[in-house]
C-alpha cells in the first residue's frame, strides 16, 4: 500500500496517550489508522497489516511521508518532537509537554507470528499443504502418514515461525544428513517437526543438538532404524537448559507427564520418520520395539549427584545432549545394601543379563543410579569412573561359563574362547548417569544396541541457543 | 465416498458407482475429503429401470470398475 | 483453507495417495458393498457374474443404510476378508 504524502499516524484507542492526541491529529489533517477501532478515525487498521509492515512498536507513530517515502517519525507525545517533524507551531497548548506510548498490537506476542505468517513474506522453503475443507486437521496428518501412531499439532506457518524463535540459527541451515533417505535437514523442517511433536519454542535448542548427535557416523542411525533390535534413540539433557526449560530429572524422569521430555524425544522420532523416511514396516524392521521408540528423553540429575554430569565426563561441560541406542528400562532393585560395594555387586549382577547373561561384548547398556541408590555412593565418596571399574572388575566374566551349551544353554560365545576371561562390557560401553525421585531404593538398566563399530556408539554434543 | 475412504486407510483397493447426476458431488466431495476416491459413473435413474436395463449398465461399467481398482487396467 | 508445512523431505507427493493396485482381480478376493438403496442389487448381481467369470473371488456385504457410513464392525470384516471393494449403488 502507497501511503500519501503528508502526516501519518498510527493509534489505538485504548491508549490514553493516543486518546490527548486526538485534537491535535484532527487539526493537523494527519492521515490517521486505528488499530482497535474501525469507526474512530478515517482508516482501519484493524487487521494491523499497515502497523505490521512500517514495523510500528509504539502508539500514537506520527510519520513524514515524502514520494511515498518515511523521512521522519516520533512515537509516543512531544510537544517539541511534534512541532519539529509537522513545523506546526504551538501544537496541543492545552496538553503537557510529553507523554510517552502505549504498546503497538502489531508487536502483542500474541499476534506478531500470526502477522508474519500473513504479511512477512516468511522466507520458509516448505511446500505449503493445503488440506480440503471437509479433511479433519488431525485426521488429514494421519492418512499423509505423518504421525508415530499419536496425533499431532498441525505446523501451521504461524506455529513454525513461533518454533524458529527459540533459535537464533537460519532457518535454511542444513542441521544433518538424516538417514535413511539421506535428506539434509534443515532447521526449518526440524522446526515444523518439532511443531508436530508438541515443543516450546525453548525445547528446539535441544532438539536441533539431539538431531546432530543422533546423525553422526558413530551413532549409526541408519543401522540403529534398520536392524530388528528393540533400540531407538535415548536423549539425555545435561546443563543449565534442562531446568530452564522445565525437564524432569527427577519424579518419574523416564516416564510420562513432563512436556520437555516428551516432545524432544518425540520431535527427533519425528524427523526420522518424515525427513529421513524411517519408518517402521520400511525401513524399520524392529522385532518387537519398545515404549520409547515413540519418545525417550530426559534430564540428568546434576544437583546432589555423587557423579560429575554425564556430558562433561564425556568432554562436552555446560548444555549437552548425549545420545544412546536404547532399548527398554529394566529394574534393579536393592533395598537392603548400604555400602558401595554391595551395591555395585547388585548392579553387576543386573547388568550381567543385559541382552544375555552368556553374552559378553555384545551390548552397551545405561546404568541410571536413583538419588537413594546415589547416596550411598556420594557419602563413600566414589565417583563415576569408580563404581564403572568397580562394576567392570566385577563383570570379567569366566568365557568357561559362557561356551555356548555351557548351564544347558546353546547360546554363548564360541567354544574356541574356553579358558579366557571375557569382560561383559567393551571399554565405554557402559554408561553411568543419576536421575530420579527422592523416595526409592531402585535403579534401572537401559539396554543397548550392538556396541562398537558394528553397531552404534554413544555420542553427546553441546546444546547451542 | 466415506466407506471408500476409510477401507482404504485399511488396507483395501476401492471404487464406488454412483449414477450420472452424482458426478458433480463425487468429485466436489473428494476434493473436500482431501482423498481422490475413484468413482464409476452409470446412467440415471436407476429405480424405475427393468432388471434387464441394469444389468446392461452393470455389463457397461464393468470394464471401469476393472480399471479403477487394477494398475493394468485390463480384464479380470 | 487451511494450509500446513510439509514436514517431509518433500521426496513423495503431499497429498493422500490411493492404496496400489494389483496388476489384476484374478484370485484376488473382490467385496461388493451395497449400500442398501433399491434395485441396486440387480447391478450387483450382474457385477458378481462378471467378476466370477473373470477369476476374481466375490464376497458381497449390505450395510444398513445407505444414510450413513457403514459400521465399524462391517468395514474391519470387509478389510479382514477383502483385498478390493466396490461399493454401489448411489443414485
Amino acid at each position: 500500500m502507497r501511503l500519501p504524502d503528508g502526516l501519518v499516524a498510527v493509534v489505538k484507542r485504548e491508549c490514553p496517550t493516543c486518546v490527548l492526541v486526538e485534537p491535535v491529529l484532527r487539526e493537523l489533517g494527519a492521515e490517521v489508522w486505528c488499530q482497535d477501532d474501525a469507526g474512530w478515525f478515517e482508516h482501519d487498521d484493524t487487521e494491523l497489516e499497515l502497523s505490521y509492515r512500517l514495523g510500528i512498536e509504539t502508539v500514537p507513530t506520527l510519520l513524514r511521508i515524502q514520494d511515498g517515502e518515511e523521512t521522519a517519525r516520533v512515537v509516543g507525545w512531544s510537544r517539541e518532537q511534534w512541532e519539529a517533524l509537522t513545523g506546526v507551531p504551538s501544537l496541543g497548548a492545552d496538553l503537557p509537554e510529553h507523554r510517552p506510548g502505549c504498546g503497538s498490537l502489531s508487536v502483542d506476542p500474541f499476534r506478531i507470528d500470526a502477522l508474519e505468517a500473513r504479511y512477512g513474506g516468511s522466507g520458509l522453503g516448505s511446500r505449503r499443504v493445503e488440506l480440503a475443507d471437509l479433511e479433519d486437521e488431525h485426521e488429514a496428518m494421519f492418512d499423509r502418514g505423518w504421525t508415530d501412531g499419536l496425533p499431532v499439532v498441525p505446523p501451521t506457518l504461524e506455529r513454525v515461525l513461533r518454533m524458529l524463535r527459540g533459535t537464533t540459527r537460519a532457518p535454511g541451515d542444513v542441521v544433518a544428513v538424516v538417514p535413511p533417505d539421506l535428506v539434509e535437514c534443515t532447521v526449518e523442517k526440524v522446526a515444523v517437526n518439532a511443531v508436530m511433536a508438541g515443543c516450546l519454542p525453548e525445547h528446539l535448542p535441544v532438539v536441533l543438538a539431539a538431531l546432530e548427535a543422533a546423525c553422526t557416523e558413530e551413532f549409526a542411525l541408519h543401522g540403529l532404524l534398520a536392524t530388528t533390535y528393540f533400540s531407538g534413540p535415548m536423549i539425555v539433557v545435561n546443563g543449565p537448559i534442562a531446568r530452564r526449560i522445565g525437564m524432569n530429572s527427577g519424579v518419574n524422569a523416564l516416564g510420562q507427564g513432563n512436556r520437555a521430555n516428551a516432545t524432544i524425544g518425540r520431535a527427533l522420532q519425528l524427523v526420522v520418520r518424515n525427513v529421513g523416511g524411517g519408518r517402521p514396516g520400511g525401513i524399520d524392521r524392529a522385532t518387537l520395539g519398545n515404549p520409547g521408540k515413540l519418545t525417550s528423553c530426559f534430564a540428568e540429575r546434576e544437583e546432589g549427584s555423587p557423579f560429575a554430569p554425564l556430558a562433561a565426563d564425556r568432554g562436552v561441560p555446560g548444555d549437552a545432549v548425549t545420545l544412546f541406542a536404547g532399548s527398554g528400562v529394566q529394574p534393579v532393585v536393592d533395598q537392603l545394601s548400604r555400602t558401595p560395594e554391595s551395591l555395585a555387586r547388585s548392579f553387576a549382577a543386573c547388568l550381567r543379563v543385559n541382552g544375555h547373561p552368556k553374552l559378553p561384548l555384545s551390548f552397551d547398556a545405561v546404568l541410571v543410579v536413583s538419588p537413594e541408590h546415589g547416596r550411598v555412593f556420594r557419602e563413600a565418596g566414589w565417583d563415576r569412573a569408580r563404581l564403572v571399574a568397580e562394576i567392570e572388575g566385577l563383570l570379567t566374566l569366566d568365557a568357561d561359563e559362557l561356551v555356548r551349551g555351557a548351564g544347558g544353554i546353546t547360546e554363548g560365545v564360541p567354544e574356541a574362547l574356553a579358558g579366557r576371561k571375557l569382560p561383559k562390557f567393551r571399554p565405554g560401553g557402559l554408561l553411568v548417569v543419576h536421575a530420579g525421585g527422592d523416595a526409592g531404593l531402585f535403579s534401572a538398566v537401559v539396554g543397548g544396541w550392538v556396541s562398537g563399530t558394528t553397531g552404534s556408539s554413544p555420542v553427546t554434543r553441546e546444546v547451542r541457543a | 465416498m466415506h466407506d471408500i475412504a476409510d477401507l482404504e486407510r485399511r488396507g483395501v483397493v476401492g471404487v464406488f458407482l454412483a449414477s450420472e447426476v452424482f458426478a458433480d458431488a463425487a468429485r466436489l466431495q473428494g476434493a473436500a475429503l482431501g482423498f481422490p476416491a475413484p468413482f464409476v459413473l452409470v446412467p440415471h435413474p436407476v429405480q424405475d429401470r427393468t432388471d434387464a436395463e441394469l444389468r446392461a449398465a452393470a455389463e457397461g461399467a464393468y470394464a471401469a470398475v476393472v480399471a479403477a481398482v487394477t494398475a493394468g487396467g485390463g480384464a479380470a | 483453507m487451511r494450509t500446513v508445512l510439509d514436514p517431509t523431505g518433500e521426496q513423495q507427493a503431499s497429498v493422500r495417495e490411493l492404496l496400489p493396485r494389483p496388476a489384476s482381480l484374478r484370485g484376488r478376493t473382490v467385496g461388493l458393498l451395497d449400500i442398501s438403496k433399491p434395485r441396486g442389487d440387480v447391478v450387483l448381481d450382474r457385477l458378481e457374474e462378471l467378476l466370477a467369470a473373470g477369476g476374481a473371488v466375490v464376497r458381497r456385504y449390505r450395510k444398513p443404510t445407505f444414510t450413513r457410513t457403514a459400521p465399524v464392525d462391517l468395514r474391519h470384516e470387509i478389510a479382514e476378508q477383502c483385498e478390493v471393494v466396490i461399493e454401489a449403488l448411489a443414485d
